[in-house]
């Protein structure tokens, strides 16, 4: 074996040690066990919507979304409803779509939610809870906004007031 | 510093090298001492030992110290032992570590919490540490197995004479005989004894169990695949532990799979009394003595991915899941993990009835979830307005409900039929008994205007009540790193058998004029091969004691 072969194998095979090392180490330090963050891609889904119609997320591909996870039992989740609604309206016009994914429920009972509020922004059911996993949902309601580009720009834990939704959807425009 | 490394034989030897590599010769302050030879890799420099090193030959020279790689292993010894200390945060479900090693272990469990050592294998610097044995292992194995490979692979027949006094075993002794002629006789006594022979002249090397020397980079290849299995289970759809309930009767998804699982039946059996010792009857203990899962498998057949439809399901596997003997489909495991015994009331089938004639109306069905929106009730439909699963009023003195599991169900029908009023009438309906009661049932239908119809919704025997009894605990788990940790460990078990199991033996002789000097060497069982010699010696019509040939060492 020449000089220079024997140096490109102890260069390829440091490469490798870095890359599958850095890996495992780079997962460690920013693998907070598998929980979803900001700049993350954010997880596909294939759901029942209160209106029929099987929604996807790459439906919203291009669209500034945010997914409201809620539960109709829980009472920050109705409470931040109409704001969701008026945000809905007000952001309609600039590429920013507003969905609901109920955790759980069944048809009926999120059906009479939604007609009982008002809701007109798509609601979809997760009888499976598949979405609810794959976002690592744990509080109702958890609030996630996603950029254009399907990446996570932020996740809101609890109950959102008018003000910061309406701040957070301009920041996620502005992206 | 300058070093000249060419051998008087005239091979020209790389920096580092201890051992003439063809003829054996100590090489430097090594020639002037009398000591016997160090035969690490025969002599051979390490890859990584050069002239002028850059900072790649830096970083080699690090990974390839054996007391580099021994110090990594203290390390990671230590470190996994403090994870030993107290549970692990994933051994739990559903804690919050901040103040649950606080609250369980004082304040030892709280600097624990705070050292991170409550996650110590998932720590940066303990997979830092394993990366780190991980690149010791590939270079350790490297820079040694290929000089020691060539320097094994080329040898020369005709060594040094320093190189064969310096052995462990050595004899010198007069021959009578011819040199070639007693080379020649000598042959076959090597070769009854399993040795390889070769023959140059007047020399002669004989040789046996190469393989032997192997085995440490046999296991070292084994360990590298370990911790390459080990790390690919963090890659995403490697690995799966998760904890689900199965209530009993209900067929449930498994997340992130095409399966579904049916707790077709749940049974527990507990101790009686008299089984169990009089310190646990003292306090009421309740301890099971058996709980077990009739437990379907389903996979998924059509229309998986499509919500709007039902999927298909086919039955793949069936088993009576037991703690330690788990249902198997494919490597995918479900465990026996915890139950619940509170009953949750699926669903209940009210009969309409007049409470002043007694007349009824028929039975319906009436289900917790998916609950049906109209049912037709001889002359009289029923209009399902609204449903509260954990019924409440809230702030507002609004109806709703506090949870999503049915733990106090009510129902608010629109009743329309002969002798009410075109529009209907509002109707309550709490199924169990103690809401009825605790909510008031009645004066709330009294408000609601339904109550001077003498209709009633009423559940005429338990066999109207379909309950799920319990609730199943299971824990869902695959690893697809598993084969492969299985694959490394054997490996590993096979280079300590090939490098523990047999020895490398080696013999050199040659002959000088009427001198015979013979020096052998093996990586153990000295003993065993010193009289091995002496055999061969002995038909060759030398007397040589087992224990003369001993030229010291240390383990000699």
């Amino acid at each position: 074996m020449s000089k220079s072969s024997r140096r490109t194998i102890q260069i390829l095979i440091l490469i490798a040690i870095v890359i599958l090392g850095g890996y495992a180490i780079g997962s460690a330090v920013l693998g907070s066990d598998g929980k979803l963050e900001a700049g993350d891609k954010s997880p596909s889904f294939a759901l029942l919507g209160t209106d029929g119609a099987v929604h996807k997320l790459e439906d919203y591909k291009g669209k500034a979304l945010v997914i409201n996870f809620f539960g109709t039992w829980c009472e920050p989740c109705v409470k931040e409803m109409p704001a969701l609604q008026s945000e809905a309206d007000k952001w309609k016009d600039q590429g920013v779509a507003v969905i609901g994914i109920n955790a759980g429920e069944d048809q009926m009972t999120v059906e009479n939610f939604v007609d009982g509020l008002g809701i007109k922004f798509p609601i979809l059911l997760d009888e499976d809870k598949d979405a609810i996993n794959a976002y690592h949902v744990v509080p109702l309601p958890t609030t996630i906004f996603v950029k254009p580009d399907g990446r996570i720009s932020a996740i809101h834990l609890g109950q959102l007031d008018l003000q910061t939704l309406d701040s957070q959807i301009a920041q996620l425009v502005k992206q | 510093m300058f070093q000249n490394t060419k051998c008087e034989c005239g091979h020209q030897n790389p920096v580092g090298t201890v051992l003439c590599e063809a003829c054996g010769k100590p090489l430097g302050e090594l020639e002037k001492s009398s000591e016997v030879l160090e035969m690490r890799y025969d002599g051979a420099a390490r890859r990584s030992q050069r002239a002028n090193p850059n900072w790649i030959d830096s970083i080699w020279n690090f990974f390839s110290s054996v007391k580099v790689a021994v110090v990594l292993i203290l390390l990671t010894l230590l470190g996994s032992t403090l994870g030993t200390i107290f549970p692990q945060e994933n051994t739990f479900i559903n804690i919050d570590a901040s103040v649950y090693y606080k609250d369980t272990y004082g304040t030892p469990g709280e600097i624990y919490y705070k050292l991170g050592l409550s996650h110590t294998y998932e720590s940066w610097w303990f997979i830092t540490l394993l990366v780190m044995i991980g690149a010791s292992l590939v270079i350790c194995s490297l820079d040694r197995v290929l000089p020691l490979y060539k320097a094994l692979s080329k040898q020369k027949i005709r060594k040094h004479l320093q190189f064969l006094t310096r052995q462990r075993v050595v004899y010198q002794g007069e021959i009578q005989e011819d040199g070639e002629q007693w080379v020649q006789n000598a042959v076959p006594f090597f070769k009854k004894k399993g040795y390889r022979v070769y023959t140059d002249g007047t020399a002669l090397l004989a040789e046996k169990q190469r393989f032997s020397r192997w085995g440490p980079y046999v296991i070292h290849i084994g360990l590298i695949i370990f911790l390459l299995a080990t790390l690919a289970r963090t890659l995403p759809g490697f690995n799966m532990d998760e904890h689900e309930a199965f209530p009993e009767g209900d067929i449930k998804k498994i997340p992130n799979t095409s399966l579904y699982v049916k707790n077709e039946k749940f049974t527990v059996e507990f101790y009686s009394e008299d089984e169990m010792p009089s310190e646990f009857r003292k306090i009421g203990k309740v301890l099971p003595k058996l709980y077990e899962t009739k437990a379907v498998l389903y996979e998924c057949a059509a229309y998986c991915n499509d919500p709007s439809k039902t999927p298909v399901l086919k039955e793949v596997a069936r088993h009576n899941i037991r703690v330690n003997d788990p249902l198997n489909y494919k490597g995918l495991k479900l465990y026996q993990y915890d139950y619940d015994l509170t009953p949750i009331l699926r669903s209940v089938s009210p009969t309409l009835v007049n409470k002043k004639t007694g007349e009824e109306y028929g039975k319906f069905k009436l289900e917790m979830r998916g609950t049906k929106r109209s049912f037709e009730l001889g002359p009289y439909t029923l209009q399902l307005l609204e449903k509260y699963m954990d019924f409440t009023l809230d702030e507002n003195g609004q109806p709703a409900s506090k949870t999503p599991n049915p733990n106090a169900p009510a129902f608010l029908f629109l009743m329309k039929g002969p002798d009410l009023p075109a529009s209907g009438v509002k109707y309550i309906y709490f199924p169990k008994q103690v809401d009825k009661e605790r909510f008031q049932q009645d004066a709330i239908n009294k408000q609601l205007g339904g109550l001077q119809t003498n209709l009633e919704l009423d559940v005429k025997s338990m066999e109207d009540v379909d309950f799920s009894t319990a609730t199943s605990y299971l824990n869902i788990r695959y690893d697809r790193a598993m084969p492969f940790v299985w694959i490394g460990a054997a490996i590993v078990m096979l280079g300590l058998v090939i490098g523990f199991y047999w020895q490398h033996r080696r013999v050199w002789l040659r002959i000088d004029g009427e001198k015979l000097t013979l020096g052998a060497h093996t990586n153990k069982n000295w003993f065993g091969f010193r009289r091995e010699i002496a055999a061969i010696l002995n038909k060759m019509n030398i007397e040589a004691d087992e224990k003369s040939l001993n030229n010291g060492g240390d383990k000699a």
